[in-house]
């Protein structure tokens, strides 16, 4: 039976670069598909590109690419990549010249972009198309419209198999959704189309990107079996064993380190995710309450009855807004009365702030080592802490506003209580809030083409 | 029966989506799996949250993998990008949730106290090896 297989070399942007590495020597993979776009990715990299019109992708795939291609291309490997970013053009641009620089030519680079609906978004409203707030349930963007700085749409795998059908060795794109990447090569390698037919084998491999494409978060990163994960410190990727009859068994590279077990792809299949039985993608919709998990031996978990749903009509919007700025500061009090310090000072810092009339949209200080992450579902024990340490964060509408929160923390370390321990002063951060919402899937202009790699 | 914290017998890991807690609990056993569809409701986890959970809660119960996802709106102050909260991804609900307290039968502790020793027996690097150094 044909069988494929595809691996995970990056799940965030600022990933480990050996595991895709080892896994481009060693993981027998004919894909690896590299993920880097978080929701407040694009949003960066729009302002970028704003700034400097050849910028806007994720410049990490240069040193990347640099080290990547001279292992994957002489195998044949073919590497998928969102980190085209906001400008996929000049990102293919430079990974045309390290191809040519490396010598590794002739090749072909499929670039698909068009994600970006910024540029026609009014054109779209205009159209009688609300923008409705997925989150809050508000009905349209008018109250952010003067604020928006980007508004992406998830894309689907259609034009990645457009392109692996043109040839190309290389795919280079803007906002396709995390799971495109994966579900792009499995249907263009066993001939799918988005035809009634192949809805259950399309939810198969849009289950199938979904447990590997946060590379480490299902081989023993972040996870529950933290205490029998092999060498964590050399972690492996997930690779996918995709087989034409839409099963699929999930393991790592060889001799790598992690886990793969079925404790693992549990933790991951439930993973920011909503309705189990609904995992809404652009390519399809996956029920996850369907499956079998079978471990086949160790680290190897087989996948099977993978069921699902026709794609969705409209598309994820990822429209990012600003919306002011957040300062923060940060004390540490020692042992004895570390708590009753640290209380001391937060009077001190909210009596500061009214001496001062600051205006904040939101205050919030939290007691490191006391309540800071689980807030009021934490009992707070009685007893003389070794350490506390205040953490001061406010949300304004300006930067100057921002700017006195972090002021003031700073302050509190020379006229606080005895013994305030203090690092360095942090920066000042502009907020950029997202709005996410849908788009009709015929309303998003996405385009691709060859860009052809001399020798 | 006993008084226990969840973190006895079940796994918790929790995420973000938007201003949504999205956390996966996953059962030691079948039966307590069964015990967490009759146990675990939106109520009580907002109620176990205090204020933190601002919006709705919703449970699926994901039977195949004997699990429960649970939604939590409006419950990671705006989101990500825009949170003051220092946990701005919500990672640490999901062990949150293990501090619920919860009346069980004491066959169900057992069951997950066989569970945790066979992860042990099966996974951990020394038993693997058979007390030989790892083979790259």
């Amino acid at each position: 039976m044909k069988k494929v297989r595809i691996g995970s070399g990056s799940g965030f942007w600022g990933d480990l670069l050996e595991p895709a590495l080892e896994m481009a020597e060693r993981g027998d993979v004919q894909y690896i598909g590299f993920d880097h776009l978080a929701e407040l990715t694009m949003a960066i990299l729009n302002r970028m590109k704003t700034k400097n019109p050849e910028s806007g992708y994720i410049q990490d795939i240069i040193p990347w690419m640099k080290k990547l291609l001279p292992i994957s291309v002489p195998k044949g490997i073919k590497i998928i990549t969102n980190a085209g970013g906001a400008n996929p053009l000049q990102a293919a641009k430079e990974v045309n010249k390290i191809i040519q620089e490396l010598k590794l030519g002739p090749m072909k680079i499929g670039v698909v972009y068009g994600d970006d609906i910024l540029p026609y978004i009014d054109e779209t409203r205009a159209q009688g198309w609300k923008f409705k707030n997925l989150d809050t349930g508000e009905e349209d963007i008018d109250r952010i419209r003067k604020d928006i700085v980007a508004a992406n749409a998830y894309i689907g795998a259609d034009l990645i198999i457009e392109e692996l059908k043109k040839g190309a060795d290389l795919i280079i794109t803007g906002r396709v959704s995390d799971n495109a990447l994966y579900v792009g090569p499995l249907m263009y390698e066993f001939g799918w189309n988005y035809s009634e037919k192949y809805i259950d084998q399309i939810a198969a491999a849009v289950t199938v990107g979904h447990i590997i494409e946060c590379s480490a978060c299902v081989t023993g990163g972040m996870s529950n079996m933290w205490q029998v994960s092999e060498r964590p410190w050399e972690i492996g990727f997930p690779i996918a064993e995709f087989y034409e009859n839409g099963e699929a068994v999930i393991t790592k590279t060889q001799g790598s380190g992690g886990i793969v077990n079925p404790w693992t792809v549990k933790e991951h299949l439930l993973y920011e995710i909503m309705d189990p039985a609904n995992y809404m993608m652009p390519d399809g919709i996956a029920d996850f309450t369907a499956l079998h998990l079978i471990e086949e031996g160790m680290n190897r978990v087989r996948v099977t009855n993978m069921k699902g749903k026709k794609r969705p009509d409209t598309l994820k919007v990822c429209i990012g807004y600003r919306d002011g700025f957040i300062g923060e500061g940060l004390a540490f009090f020692p042992w004895p009365d570390a708590l009753e310090k640290a209380k001391w000072a937060e009077q001190w810092v909210r009596e500061r702030f009214k001496c001062l009339g600051v205006k904040f949209e939101e205050l919030r200080i939290d007691y490191m080592g006391v309540n800071m992450l689980h807030g009021e579902a934490a009992p707070i024990e009685d007893k003389d802490f070794n350490e506390v340490g205040l953490r001061i964060a406010a949300k304004t509408k300006t930067r100057e506003e921002a700017e006195v929160v972090r002021r003031e923390a700073t302050h509190l370390w020379t006229m606080g209580p005895i013994g305030v321990s203090f690092g360095i002063p942090l920066d000042v951060r502009p907020v950029v809030a997202l709005w996410p919402s849908l788009v009709p899937r015929e309303a998003v202009r996405v385009e691709s083409h060859i860009m052809e790699v001399n020798k | 029966m006993v008084k226990i914290q969840l973190k006895e017998i079940v796994f918790a890991r929790s995420g973000d989506k938007g201003d949504v807690s999205n956390i996966g609990l996953m059962a030691k056993s079948k039966n307590i799996y069964d015990f967490l569809v009759k146990t675990i409701t939106p109520e009580r986890v907002k109620e176990h949250f205090k204020g933190m959970v601002k919006g709705g809660v919703e449970i699926y119960p994901v039977p195949n993998i004997e699990s429960l996802e649970i939604i939590l709106r409006r419950a990671l102050g705006g989101g990500a990008t825009c949170t003051l909260r220092f946990d701005q991804t919500g990672k640490s609900m999901g062990q949150a949730l293990l501090r619920m307290e919860v009346q069980v039968d004491e066959t169900l502790l057992k069951e997950a106290e066989i569970t945790d020793k066979e992860i042990l027996r099966r996974y951990s690097p020394v038993s693997r090896s058979n007390g030989q150094p790892i083979k790259r």
